[in-house]
């Protein structure tokens, strides 16, 4: 038996074994996909409506009106802002716990129970704690005044909820404080997961605690920074749950972000399918952009270039191939 | 080859369980997984033939004769009447399924429009719509799920004569074929509803018709409101809570709704000097700058905001369903118990109201519950009736609290005495302001615009943008939202 | 000596800094819990109190008063949480086998195909998902939150990353040579192996799917089955506004299970999160 044909015996297991992830993928992702593009470029919107009719004297209609939209943009700069100043705290914050819970020459006690306590925000669900936060900055008489109250911090209740700003921060730490423990967690088992020789060699060389987290933890768990920033952009450039909730995008859309944009338009009250689908399709865009962008530049280089100069190599040898042929 | 043809078995075999639920063998890795599988594996069976039955329009109730009647609301005002009727007909065929969405942040009108459109054996067979979206279900684009009353088997052009319905309320729930679809039992005519202590204090009196006098109560005009409210606010008084409560007297006062004819987007010249007026009362401090609906307007029926607030502009329902249960006591001299009273507003305006519509496509058996339920709530003016218990506040046993209601029969025979009001009857104001009620400027997008608007004047008002800012930015909000364009 | 101290006062600082944390973790919580115990009238007194009191059972009736039922909630996100998670989980780890021990032609490239997907959220083509589920009349069956579970590219990935090093091809040999079928190896032999991993992604899974607010806030329309998400989302209707004790139980209805079950769990829980970490 000839070794093609039988690995060419079991390939079709492969194809068995993959084939339930990929039809469902046909049905519930791929489908609805290209649907949604459809949509965008169709005039599909009222309650209940499902037929589609492409719109004939401007097919990019829809595309036009979101990207010219201020509502839009705005909801894209508050996304992008939300996600930006959630991302640094919370990344910095689990970057120093992650420092000193792996310190080989010190243990922390209750470590164990910090982990858990941080990592708690994160498994509640997103629904309770957006309506959670707006009870606690309830005005006025919600907790958050009682305490500022109470200790003399404020004179009167501060109504925090109509103010722009004020809402943005407060989505904005929620995020941090829902997410730091859970970067924080990985991180450190990423730190766990290099092997330990590296640390002793660079005691040996003398190397202190901050040179060592800089030189020798970061370089080795660049990987997983790379996994964190993308899930957490991913995840950050979809965020609802908690600005739906907390304020309903308000007040004058300071908490808006493009799902709820898209969400307002087409399943609460609009009924705009056409609008949202083409919104829908330019944050698709924008994602794939940002994500391809972050994995080539956070690529291993070295395996980068050492598959460039495989792929030369072929070249070469295919070159002289058809050299000698000729 | 033997093992292929049993591999192949289970594989399939395994794909089939998958399928039906997502139970597996010992390969699932959470066993629990078994029990509620077999449930979700059963459910669409079970319902497909509810599904089918209803687009047919003829199937029996599900359960045989002992079935449901999906009921929605958005308050649990209803839902109580139904409770009560129920309560008082044991033979009453069917089990009420209650669905109780809030409308405040507009999440009930999605949810309702859903349940419609996707029918089935949990549609909605008896359905409530407030006055800032019944529009849309009685004529507007959800129109084609509302049963007409007389397909019920109500005479309702008689009936509607007989109990001397309200006008307002029967044009609203008429619709585009003349024949009605929806009606309410209460009648939203506003008046200005005051705190009595603090009327004395500024004004040295406490009674209705001083009070109306210095607030330009009937005049068509808010310049003596303005006056009043320069006094209180040397007192130290704001005269009302926040602009919300004046927004509902500018609004249904309003000559236009927010679309013109052709269905473009349009602003009410009055509706526009809502901007400064809402601007003004956080300048000059005339309102404690609360939003409706919040805490903090409600700790100002309790007198325990930043000012003391004088008043708030409303409806019967107001007193009925939202300053007695937030006034903090329960009979005179308890919290702001006993020291309200109602006289004219400076503008005549109605606000709010319940109407509610039978579902086309509900099953027919059902049709007769659903006309009695629906009879008894907005059209039957006997002292059986549902209006005149309400009106009278003996629906939950004597002394519950009152509300005017649209029957024009019933409320002739009705007293409107109030403890919370001090003694006095609510009808003597409330009948003439009701004259002012009329659906002339609604639009089936009020609830969805207002929002925007409000929000936009929000904004206005706290110095955060420009006049024209506002205006702009609440063109594109409701372009964004709703499609609907301004010309 | 010095350094000692320096490391002793270094450590007495990270105590307090993670005291801190920890104290703004369970704060909110702690303030919902105690608060469901109290009457509308002590928290508009003072909305924050350490001590629970006696208000409980009599925030429940007002909040069952208005046909809030969270025990419907409850057993919804259950059976969609635990059938998606079996899905999920089980349906990955077979993609991850055919990935990892086979070699076929387009491997490689339904592989990337993957690595592409796991950057599409679902959301984003919400409005295809809604029309297409809409046309089927399937807007109310849970079936249809359930099903999609079985793609999830990051499990996918997930798991063929920890079984690249993790399971050796000798070992599926091995078994062939035993005789033992192709799906028999899986069930048998790989299932059983990657038992770890697959105790990792059940977790986030779970909680995923329990979490998951934006598809049922789409598709459910009918209230016997709502979701936990949704039911909490209702809190916010005016009905419940002005009854804030009961608010808080509402809340404290839908997170005190989940919170137990975290804590009950914490250390497979966070020991997974890890594991999830390192092998991305």
């Amino acid at each position: 038996m000839s070794k093609k044909k039988r690995s060419g015996g079991y390939a079709k297991w492969g194809y068995i074994f993959c084939l339930p992830f990929f039809i469902t993928f046909l049905i519930f992702s791929l489908y609805p996909t290209l649907y949604t593009m459809l949509v965008g470029f169709t005039d599909l919107h009222g309650i209940g409506k499902t037929a589609i009719h492409l719109l004939k004297d401007d097919p990019f209609a829809n595309y036009k009106a979101t990207l010219t939209s201020p509502t839009f943009q705005k909801a894209l700069g508050n996304t992008l802002k939300i996600w930006i100043c959630n991302f640094i705290p919370q990344l910095g914050l689990a970057l120093l716990l992650t420092a000193w819970f792996t310190d080989r020459r010190f243990k922390i006690q209750g470590e164990g129970i910090f982990k858990v306590l941080f990592y708690m925000p994160n498994i509640i669900t997103a629904a309770t704690v957006a309506i959670l936060f707006n009870a606690l900055f309830g005005y006025p008489m919600g907790p958050v005044n009682d305490l500022m109250t109470r200790f003399g911090f404020f004179k009167e209740p501060y109504n925090f909820l109509v103010k722009k700003a004020v809402a943005q921060n407060i989505v904005i730490f929620i995020q941090t404080w829902m997410w730091y423990g859970y970067t924080m967690i990985i991180l450190v088992s990423g730190v766990l997961g290099i092997n330990p020789e590296i640390f002793e060699a660079a005691e040996v060389d003398g190397a202190n605690a901050w040179q060592t987290f800089w030189l020798v933890t970061i370089p080795n768990i660049k990987t997983i920074l790379l996994f964190t920033l993308v899930t957490s952009l991913i995840g950050g450039l979809n965020m609802f749950d908690i600005p739906w909730l907390f304020l309903y995008g308000g007040p004058d859309n300071a908490t808006l972000t493009t799902s709820v944009f898209i969400y307002k338009q087409a399943f609460s009250g609009g009924y705009l399918y056409n609008k949202a689908s083409a919104a829908s399709m330019v944050m698709f865009v924008i994602i794939v952009i940002i994500s391809a962008y972050l994995f080539f530049m956070m690529r291993d280089k070295d395996e980068a270039a050492l598959k460039k100069i495989r792929k030369q190599q072929e070249k070469e040898m295919r070159r002289k191939m058809k050299e000698a042929k000729a | 080859m033997k093992k292929k043809v049993l591999a192949l078995i289970l594989s399939s075999a395994m794909a089939v369980s998958m399928l039906a639920g997502c139970g597996s063998e010992a390969a699932a890795p959470a066993p629990a997984a078994e029990e509620p599988a077999a449930e979700t594996a059963e459910e669409p069976a079970a319902e497909e033939p509810a599904a089918e039955a209803t687009t047919e329009e003829a199937a029996p109730a599900e359960g045989g004769g002992s079935g449901t009647i999906n009921l929605w609301a958005f308050t649990d005002e209803v839902p109580g009447m139904v409770d009560k009727y129920i309560e008082a007909h044991p033979d009453f065929p069917y089990k009420v399924n209650t669905t109780i969405i809030a409308t405040t942040d507009g999440a009930y009108q999605p949810a309702l429009d859903q349940a419609l459109i996707a029918g089935g054996a949990e549609q909605p067979d008896l359905y409530c719509a407030e006055a800032a979206f019944i529009l849309k279900y009685s004529k507007g684009d959800m129109a084609e799920y509302a049963m007409p009353y007389k397909d019920l088997g109500i005479d309702v052009d008689a009936e509607i004569k007989n109990s001397d319905i309200a006008g307002y309320s029967v044009d609203i729930g008429t619709n585009n074929n003349g024949d009605v679809d929806a009606l309410g039992y209460q009648a939203t005519g506003g008046t200005f509803i005051y705190r009595r202590s603090i009327a004395k204090d500024v004004f040295g009196t406490d009674d209705p018709a001083e009070i109306s006098k210095q607030i330009g109560g009937g005049s068509g005009s808010w310049d003596k409101f303005w006056e009043a409210a320069a006094t209180l606010a040397g007192k130290g008084v704001a005269i009302v809570s926040g602009d919300g409560d004046i927004w509902h007297a500018v609004e249904n006062s309003s000559d236009k709704g927010w679309l013109d004819e052709s269905g473009a987007l349009q602003i009410d010249p009055k509706r526009e000097a809502f901007l400064d007026i809402s601007k003004d009362l956080t300048d000059k401090g005339w309102s404690n700058q609360t939003q409706d609906w919040q805490d903090a307007w409600f700790a100002d029926m309790k007198g325990e905001g930043d000012k003391p607030v004088f008043g708030f502009f409303g409806p019967a329902w107001l007193i009925n369903y939202t300053l007695a249960p937030n006034c903090g006591g329960e009979k005179a001299g308890e919290g702001t118990y006993g020291d309200w009273a109602c006289c004219d507003s400076p503008i005549g305006f109605f606000w709010g109201g319940t109407w509610l519509l039978a579902n086309k496509n509900m099953d027919a058996d059902k049709v007769p519950a659903v006309k009695d339920l629906i009879y008894w709530i907005t059209l039957d003016s006997s002292e059986d009736g549902l209006q005149y218990k309400w009106a009278n506040g003996t629906l939950n046993g004597e002394g519950g609290t009152k509300d005017s209601v649209a029957s024009g029969a019933v409320m002739s025979k009705s007293d409107g005495s109030l403890d919370f009001l001090g003694g006095e009857n609510m009808f003597d104001y409330f009948v003439p302001a009701n004259a002012y009620a009329n659906g002339k400027n609604l639009t089936q997008y009020d609830e969805s615009i207002n929002q925007i608007w409000r929000d936009q004047v929000r904004a206005y008002a706290a110095g955060e943008k420009s006049r024209d800012d506002a205006i702009k930015d609440f063109k594109q909000t409701v372009a964004d939202n709703l499609g609907i364009e301004a010309k | 000596m010095s350094n000692k101290n320096k490391s002793t006062l270094k450590k007495a600082f990270i105590l307090v800094i993670c005291t801190l944390l920890s104290i703004l973790s369970l704060f909110p919580f702690v303030v919902m819990i105690v608060n469901s115990t109290r009457s509308t009238t002590q928290i508009q007194q003072h909305a924050v109190s350490l001590v629970p009191s006696s208000f409980f059972f009599n925030n429940l009736k007002i909040l069952v008063g208005k046909s809030f039922n969270p025990a419907v909630g409850f057993g919804n996100s259950l059976t969609i949480s635990i059938c998606a998670t079996a899905l999920t989980v089980y349906f990955s780890t077979m993609t991850a086998y055919g990935l990892v021990i086979y070699d076929w032609k387009f491997r490689d490239a339904f592989f990337s195909m993957i690595m592409m997907i796991m950057m599409i959220p679902g959301q984003i083509v919400m409005i295809g998902f809604y029309q297409m589920v809409y046309k089927l009349h399937m807007t109310n069956h849970l079936l249809m939150l359930i099903l999609p579970a079985i793609a999830a590219p990051s499990t996918v990935f997930f798991m063929r990353q920890y079984m690249k090093p993790a399971l050796s091809p000798e070992i599926v040999q091995a078994a062939r040579i035993d005789g033992a079928g192709e799906v028999y190896t899986f069930n048998r032999i790989v299932v059983p192996m990657m038992k770890p991993a697959i105790a990792t992604q059940a977790i986030f899974s779970f909680v995923t799917s329990w979490n998951n607010l934006f598809t049922p806030l789409v598709l459910l329309t009918d209230q016997k089955k709502y979701t936990l998400p949704i039911m909490v989302s209702l809190l916010k209707g005016d009905i419940y506004k002005t009854e804030y004790g009961c608010v808080y139980l509402g809340l404290t209805l839908t997170a005190l299970p989940l919170i137990v079950v975290y804590l009950v769990l914490s250390k497979y829980i966070i020991a997974g999160v890890a594991l999830g970490g390192v092998k991305g």
